[in-house]
């Protein structure tokens, strides 16, 4: 894997998991209906897969990368005890 | 769940599931559908000739000609799930040898979008018109129908007769055969 530099956040904690998770699946399932009712009205098939596309391109956007918004429930690590 | 690859692996096989359940609603919408339509066909010349077919035999079998017109308007036939339409114009005839021969005469591929009323002339047919055998002279009972396939996007594909069909007879002499 490529080294990123540590400022550059990698990782969402588990809530913020739970939440991306729920999201990107709301978001394709709602393009996905919406581009059935409107291929079905223009009856093109073709466009129906387009508006799935532009769901995906903005669930990847919104759900992908681990924006602060996923980090707001850091797990309480106890202090490091001294053996 | 909590690497950027992990997690955009599981987006994109949601995804994949979203575009199977689509392409099935496409498919279940259009499952009902009546792909029939009227034709109309018409003969304009028949004549018939025997001659030895070199590619079989070497035996001598009726050769018919005919110049055909047809006529259908298609463009409904078209929705969301049709691909293409594959029409075919088949001969129906029974011979003392045989009970059922069906012979294709002509074909031809409407894609979406292209125009889908035909109406033609006085055309030739495609393929030779070959008899098992000798039934074809003075046979009074040839049946020339339109068929179509419907190739759709997702799921089966109907094959459908057009209503109206056309029965002609075949001349009781052969004409000459003058370089078949």
């Amino acid at each position: 894997m490529i080294e990123l530099p540590a400022w550059i956040p990698t990782h969402m904690d588990y809530e913020g998991q739970k939440w991306a998770e729920r999201l990107f699946q709301v978001i394709i399932v709602l393009f996905g209906v919406v581009g059935l009712v409107w291929g079905y009205s223009i009856q093109q098939f073709s466009q129906t897969v387009y508006i799935l596309g532009a769901g995906v391109a903005l669930a990847c956007l919104l759900t992908l990368p681990p924006w602060p918004m996923y980090r707001r429930h850091p797990l309480n690590w106890q202090k490091p005890r001294s053996a | 769940m909590n690497t950027f690859l992990s997690r955009g692996n599981a987006l994109l096989a949601f995804t994949l599931s979203v575009l199977a359940s689509l392409t099935f609603c496409c498919f279940a919408s259009t499952f009902f559908n009546d792909n029939r339509r009227d034709a109309n066909v018409r003969t304009v010349q028949v004549v018939v000739k025997n001659v030895a077919d070199y590619s079989a035999s070497r035996e001598k079998n009726d050769l018919g000609f005919l110049t055909f017109d047809l006529e259908a308007d298609l463009t409904s036939v078209f929705n969301w799930n049709a691909k293409q339409l594959f029409l075919y114009l088949v001969a129906e005839y029974q011979t003392p040898k045989n009970t059922l021969n069906q012979v294709v005469l002509w074909d031809k591929i409407i894609l979406r979008g292209e125009n889908a009323k035909i109406d033609v002339k006085s055309i030739n047919t495609k393929y030779y018109f070959w008899d098992d055998g000798n039934g074809l002279k003075n046979n009074q009972n040839v049946t020339l129908a339109l068929h179509w396939n419907v190739i759709p996007n997702a799921g089966l594909l109907p094959n459908v007769a057009a209503h109206g069909l056309h029965t002609f007879s075949f001349p009781a002499q052969y004409a000459t055969a003058r370089g078949a």
